[in-house]
């Protein structure tokens, strides 16, 4: 219908010069655009061209932040969507005084820049704290430990999640719920036979966001855990003990381990979601 | 196929209706009238006090929802929604779930999603996966509004066939009197309750205000004035201000002179002088006017008579429009026997 990159499908057709100046006002915008996109691309292409590809060298103990980042995120990433689920569902389904009080306990880890929640949960869980000492007695030490390192973790993914689920839990028509009850089917299975296919993209892109925050927190994991060693805390190591050349292999290790997930989540998604 | 339904409901509109289900019964009201809401609340889905199913979760009421625009689940198949409402693993109920849904009519679309399918097919996989768990009742919010105007109205022969065929009482609200009209009982509902309910013959032939007359599709509404009673012909006469125009009405005794009444004709009513002319009495109310549009409509026409300040609007056979030559700007008299002409009081 139209030659313009972008779509004018509304644009008058009775007036071709009026037609010309929103082609030409198409054009801006997309050049405008194309620049944008370029610009957030340029970095990456960097990592192409600057990477010294026949002097690739793993640094000492990269392998082991390799296993400490994926086995740890997989378990925050499982708690967050197991206690992170339940919240999103409550805010997307009830309606009640002072919701917004939660919606600001949600999202107040989400707006703390990650080095100053590192610092409070070390006043909430360090060793001398009014929380980790107690629990310090029962036999939780919640600083350098991998508990420190999950608790990180979960701080700077949960959020995350729990904004995406509701509002993809919000995307499904509450009438679609309100059929499945009439049918005779329970509110559980109603839940996980309607809610949740329905809700499928937005929360694998919750489940991705999860994994890529949780995966890549460096701020919070600084501070209360700088033990046992992920993959950002020991890029930060090696570039400081080394250089930006020591820091290549296990950059492209972190691209791949973070970037399948979301994808696969999000082409799966999309897959099982013909009708829309 | 008979059901005493008694609801007061509070929110999220103030309602009260205390009316009859008698087969497939139509529950005719302007939209925000709270048709709808009536619905929900057999269904359990709004919170209501009475009768039926009273304090039942939705999920334990024996009941079919059918609504608006039929609310399949996008992604699930025909046959798995059906499946679905059946219980248990979808898989192990397919067979059912086929049988239920030739039992509708629809036998070669079951594997498509709900947004291949016609509104007329999604209407039939809603009406298959409401019978699944056999309900003692069947409720269809506005069964009509998703369909083609083409299909609409064989679609909708068919449904009221098929709930005679079932023998399941059906409440389908609706604001579409055409629906009504085939239905085996009608309840109309206009400010927030119940007005009058009957055999559609009945309710159509006697709304019981102006106020029904509307709901039913009486185009033809207007306001009087009482100026004389004739007991002795049994008429009353009335002036039509509107339109600067003495009518013969039935005999309204009881309203007092110069009282205000509401007055409505059917266009079917609304007759033009027939092929073969007769004598027309004196009280047969002479309409004259200028057509302003003429509509046609199959082999009938609606045509649309200015008098005065007001437009009446009649229906004839299009061979009786030709006969008079009829056409838009053209003058025509029609006439109203004052046995047509309802009245109610304001």
């Amino acid at each position: 219908m139209s030659l313009t990159p972008l779509d004018t499908a509304a644009a008058p057709f009775d007036a071709p010069h009026a037609l010309q100046g929103q082609t030409r006002h198409a054009w801006w915008v997309a050049a405008l655009g194309l620049s944008g996109l370029l610009f957030l691309s340029l970095p990456f292409a960097g990592l192409f061209i600057s990477t010294p590809w026949n002097a690739l060298q793993l640094q000492q103990g990269d392998l082991g932040s390799l296993r400490v980042s994926v086995f740890y995120t997989l378990v925050a990433v499982s708690l967050v969507v197991i206690f992170g689920t339940p919240v999103a569902w409550w805010l997307a389904r009830h309606d009640f005084r002072g919701k917004w009080v939660v919606e600001l306990l949600v999202l107040l880890p989400l707006l703390t820049p990650p080095l100053a929640m590192g610092l409070l949960l070390s006043m909430s869980y360090g060793p001398y704290s009014w929380i980790g000492q107690p629990l310090g007695q029962l036999g939780l030490n919640l600083t350098n430990t991998p508990a420190a390192f999950l608790l990180a973790q979960v701080y700077g993914s949960a959020p995350y999640f729990i904004v995406a689920a509701r509002s993809a839990f919000e995307g499904v028509p509450r009438e679609l719920e309100q059929i499945s009850l009439t049918l005779g089917q329970s509110p559980w299975r109603t839940f996980w036979r309607i809610s949740v296919p329905l809700a499928g993209l937005g929360l694998a892109a919750g489940v991705a966001l999860a994994w890529v925050r949780a995966l890549g927190e460096f701020g919070i994991v600084l501070i209360v855990a700088y033990y046992p060693q992920g993959i950002p805390v020991k890029l930060w190591v090696n570039l400081q003990d080394t250089g930006l050349s020591a820091v290549y292999p296990l950059l492209w290790l972190f691209f791949l381990i973070g970037l399948p997930l979301p994808l696969v989540l999000g082409a799966l998604s999309r897959r099982r979601q013909p009708g829309r | 196929m008979s059901l005493h339904v008694k609801l007061h409901i509070r929110l999220p509109i103030a309602l009260d209706a205390n009316f009859e289900v008698r087969g497939f019964t139509a529950l005719l009201g302007a939209s925000g009238e709270g048709k709808s809401t009536v619905l929900k609340a057999l269904a359990g889905l709004v919170p209501s006090q009475g009768e039926p199913f009273a304090a039942l979760p939705p999920q334990r009421r024996p009941v079919g929802y059918l609504p608006q625009g039929y609310a399949l689940f996008p992604h699930l198949r025909a046959w798995e929604n059906v499946a679905y409402a059946l219980g248990g693993k979808l898989a192990a109920q397919r067979q059912a779930a086929i049988g239920l849904l030739q039992s509708v009519g629809l036998a070669s679309q079951i594997d498509l999603r709900p947004s291949q399918l016609s509104g007329g097919q999604q209407q039939r996989v809603a009406l298959a996966r409401a019978l699944a768990r056999s309900p003692q009742l069947l409720l269809l919010d506005e069964p009509t509004s998703a369909l083609d105007t083409t299909t609409r109205d064989d679609i909708m022969a068919e449904l009221v066939s098929r709930m005679h065929q079932l023998c399941i009482p059906a409440l389908a609200a609706t604001h579409d009197a055409s629906l009504a009209a085939m239905s085996d009982w009608v309840v109309l509902l206009s400010g927030r309750r119940v007005i009058q309910q009957g055999p559609p013959a009945e309710v159509f032939a006697r709304p019981v205000s102006v106020a029904a007359a509307a709901l039913l599709g009486v185009r033809n509404r207007f306001a009087a004035r009482v100026l004389r009673h004739i007991p002795e012909r049994g008429l009353t006469l009335l002036q039509w201000d509107g339109a600067n125009l003495p009518l013969y009405a039935p005999l309204m005794s009881s309203h007092p002179v110069s009282a205000l009444v509401d007055w409505a004709i059917s266009p079917d009513d609304v007759r033009l002088p027939p092929l073969k002319p007769g004598l027309a009495g004196d009280t047969e109310n002479p309409l004259q006017g200028e057509i302003e549009h003429l509509v046609v409509q199959g082999a009938s026409v609606a045509a649309a008579l200015r008098c005065g300040q007001e437009r009446v609007w009649l229906r004839a056979p299009l061979r009786l429009i030709a006969h008079h030559g009829l056409r838009v700007g053209a003058t025509a008299t029609a006439h109203a026997r004052p046995e047509h002409l309802m009245c109610w009081p304001r």
